[in-house]
């Protein structure tokens, strides 16, 4: 209540008595203040749209209750905290909405700066991480409350949807381009303290590229895709020997591998896209070499050089780092098209990548089929190449795509909430496609605030214009919608799981469909590109399952892979069959390949292989037979390993202690959705799903 | 036997002209009508990339796929033969595309 005219203030409040009794405020400033009830009014006024009055009235009563607690120091935040609450007695809800604080408490803090953060393996244990983490908190915090609606927002914190990397929330979800940009402009980025012409070295446009990837890591959440990496150095190879040339291929692999003093301690989640023949939309393309300067020929007079590098890298790959172990990073995604077995040398270069394959799992086989031209990065993403886009191949540089958000919907729920009645289920699918394509129209207005604020803005980087277009071309950019849980939306609705049954899988189809159809029909009415994708759903498939055991736990107990006892519980990825089903490698590829062509922003199957090396020549075979004879988009087979911390030494297969030493002083290493990483660093979902994984053998 | 089709496919729409296909029992999926359900079924049967370069496309009863025009042309011949009055008139081999339509 406002204080009566003439009366009298405590004096400890008003600071009159200059005894050790004053009340000190410490300020979010990092400083200690005396007490200034002015301060709640003009905080309040500032930051909300309550009238004077009110603020004078909500100062006084906090002053008041101050003055009883007879506290000696008090917070901001807990000032905050006590006019919130005045705000919410009041009613005034949007007030306090407008004046909340986000922070951590103490005690999270605390356990992030002594624990292990695994919501993504790729982010090491550290205090860069620590910052990232606790930067994340915050971001995530306000993008649900200034960001998004309610509405999205709310489907996000119940687990209908998931908004993926929430705490990136002012940058585009991932990115994938051509060298030719730095190529040409040289390495030229806004408020840089100093200016890099053109390359006119190999291992000088390496340095371009790495720190060219840290600076769009810094940008944008997710991964940094290059495409035909080994095309467009050709033009600076030429002089160069075989040895060279090697060792041009193991740096960029270790440099990729080992950036961990990028953003949060985290390697750059990096991928680059080769191929063996010239792809057709580059054959005609003018080369443009070192110093940025045309070389005169074509990139189709580049094949053999390209070929080399291509060569080299496999090499590398398949002798792993200085333990054996496969490289993190950069992904290497091969493109197998048809002008690839017309192409001299392909039997010799796939089976290399084969034996990489079987003996590592780095390699990802991207198949482009007929026409079909495409950028692929992160864990399956690929941005398929549209006519425009073919036209912007004779200017590489102007090859720039991302996605800029990708959200998934939690699949089971709907088929819980469906109750079996087909009807309802493809209508809750969606009424909840409709609010994913509400959030992305929300996020896109969030970025093109900050794009718009150009060179001053915080996106300066994706605002330059060398080219005369901004770096981040908002007319081309995708939005993602991603699944996760088909096969246990499938088993709750229908009582099978998609590989039980003919029936099953073909309801799984008339799902994708709808979503295909609907995504279609939404992208059409909002403007927006707007694709599906599998998603890769490393920590969404636990997070789902989490929830939907708080909130659904009837249904979920039954639906829900992993071990409940343990926690480690999880909902299959995507379209997956699920991962234990004892099924061949050539069947999960064929069957799980007919979602493939619905799913036009990536899809992948994985082989996994556990302790077994497959014959390099058989793999060849079985990579030949995918291309001419399914449907699937991409495929990687992935072995395991264990790998000893105290001898360094790596062996096949996952084990409890060293085979060459014996310690049980070890780490286990293997693809967790897309990437190889150490299993210490996995949640807990997935490693209830790497337990129930189903190794395949060839040739058995 | 199931014929993949778009209504506004002038290729497709020459077979509907010339064949009774409901008296010749063979299923018409209208990918543009059908919603869902035709579009699963197309990929069921792993045709979707099919489709989106070509239709009509039609799938013969032991699961094999036919994409070429005269060749679907001449599987329904083939099967009118069997059904008295199914065929109106034979269509001109190589016939196009006029609206360019003829692809999902």
């Amino acid at each position: 209540m406002p204080l009566a005219a003439g009366e009298k203030q405590d004096s400890r409040l008003t600071g009159n008595d200059s005894t050790d009794l004053a009340l000190f405020v410490r300020t979010t400033g990092e400083d200690i203040t005396g007490w200034d009830r002015q301060r709640i009014v003009d905080a309040l006024l500032r930051e909300t749209l309550v009238d004077r009055g009110t603020a004078e009235r909500i100062s006084l009563e906090i002053e008041e209750t101050v003055k009883k607690g007879a506290i000696r120091t008090i917070t901001g935040p807990l000032i905050r905290e006590m006019v919130n609450s005045k705000l919410l007695e009041l009613g005034l809800e949007d007030a306090r909405r407008m004046h909340t604080r986000l922070g951590v408490p103490l005690y999270d803090v605390e356990q992030l700066l002594v624990q292990h953060n695994k919501e993504n393996a790729n982010v090491p244990h550290g205090p860069e991480a620590t910052n990232l983490t606790l930067a994340e908190g915050i971001k995530k915090e306000y993008a649900l409350l200034k960001v998004f609606t309610d509405d999205v927002a709310d489907a996000h914190l119940k687990g209908d949807l998931h908004l993926h990397d929430l705490g990136f929330i002012d940058r585009p979800y991932c990115s994938g381009q051509s060298l030719e940009y730095i190529k040409k402009f040289g390495l030229n980025l806004p408020h840089a303290l100093s200016m890099a012409a053109p390359a006119r070295h190999a291992d000088v446009l390496l340095a371009h590229m790495v720190k060219f990837a840290a600076a769009l890591q810094s940008h944008f959440a997710g991964a940094i895709g290059w495409d035909a990496v080994n095309l467009f150095y050709a033009p600076y190879l030429e002089e160069l020997s075989d040895r060279e040339v090697r060792q041009l291929a193991q740096m960029m692999i270790y440099e990729f591998s080992q950036q961990a003093v990028a953003r949060g301690g985290q390697a750059i989640f990096s991928d680059i896209n080769i191929y063996w023949e010239v792809p057709k939309h580059f054959e005609n393309v003018p080369a443009i070499g070192p110093g940025g300067e045309y070389t005169g020929k074509t990139y189709g007079e580049y094949e053999k050089q390209a070929q080399r590098f291509a060569w080299a890298l496999f090499e590398i790959y398949r002798e792993g780092d200085a333990a054996g172990r496969p490289f993190f990073f950069p992904k290497p995604l091969v493109h197998i098209t048809e002008k690839f077995f017309r192409t001299e040398g392909h039997e010799e270069f796939l089976e290399l990548i084969c034996a990489v394959a079987a003996e590592k799992g780095n390699t990802y086989f991207v198949f482009d089929r007929g026409d079909t031209a495409k950028i692929s990065e992160c864990c399956r993403l690929s941005f398929k190449l549209e006519e425009s886009d073919l036209e912007d191949a004779r200017e590489p540089w102007k090859m720039r795509y991302s996605a800029l958000q990708n959200i998934t919907v939690n699949l089971p729920r709907i088929a819980y909430r469906a109750k079996g009645d087909d009807t309802r289920l493809f209508a809750l699918l969606t009424e909840q496609m409709e609010l994913a394509v509400k959030g992305h129209e929300q996020k896109r207005r969030f970025i093109e605030k900050l794009l718009n604020m150009g060179e001053n803005g915080p996106l300066s980087m994706l605002a330059m214009k060398l080219d005369g277009q901004t770096y981040l071309r908002m007319h081309r950019v995708s939005h993602l919608i991603g699944m996760t849980g088909l096969n246990e939306m499938v088993k709750a609705h229908t009582g099978e799981e998609l590989h039980e049954s003919d029936e099953a899988m073909k309801f799984g189809l008339k799902v994708i469909a709808h979503m295909n159809i609907v995504c279609n029909r939404l992208g059409e009415d909002t403007g927006l590109k707007l694709v599906l994708e599998q998603t890769p759903a490393e920590s969404t498939a636990y997070r789902f399952a989490k929830l939907d055991l708080a909130h659904y736990p009837d249904q979920a107990r039954e639906m829900l892979q992993g071990n409940l006892e343990a926690g480690e519980v999880y909902y299959t990825n995507s379209t997956l069959y699920n991962v234990g089903a004892p099924m061949g490698p050539i069947t999960r590829v064929e069957r799980e390949g007919l979602f493939h062509p619905l799913i036009e922003a990536g899809s992948i199957t994985h082989v996994w292989l556990g302790e077994h090396q497959p014959d390099a020549k058989a793999l060849a075979d079985f990579v030949v037979k995918t291309f001419r004879f399914t449907n699937n988009d991409q495929i990687a087979f992935s072995p395991e390993f264990t790998s000893c911390i105290d001898c360094g030494r790596t062996a096949r297969g996952l084990t409890d202690t060293c085979t060459f030493c014996g310690s049980d002083h070890v780490d286990g290493i293997t693809r967790i959705t897309g990437y190889f990483t150490r299993i210490s660093s996995w949640n807990k979902g997935k490693l209830g799903e790497l337990k129930d994984r189903y190794r395949n053998r060839f040739g058995d | 036997m199931t014929l993949f089709t778009k209504s506004d496919c002038s290729l497709c729409n020459q077979l509907k002209a010339v064949f009774d296909l409901e008296a010749m029992n063979v299923n018409i999926e209208e990918l543009d009508k059908g919603g869902a359900a035709s579009l699963a079924h197309l990929a069921w049967h792993g045709l979707v990339d099919d489709a989106r370069k070509r239709l009509p496309l039609l799938v013969l009863d032991d699961c094999s796929t036919l994409t070429d025009f005269d060749q679907i042309r001449e599987a329904l011949a083939a099967r009118a033969g069997q059904v008295p009055d199914a065929a109106s008139c034979v269509t001109e081999p190589g016939a196009g595309c006029a609206t360019g339509a003829c692809s999902l």
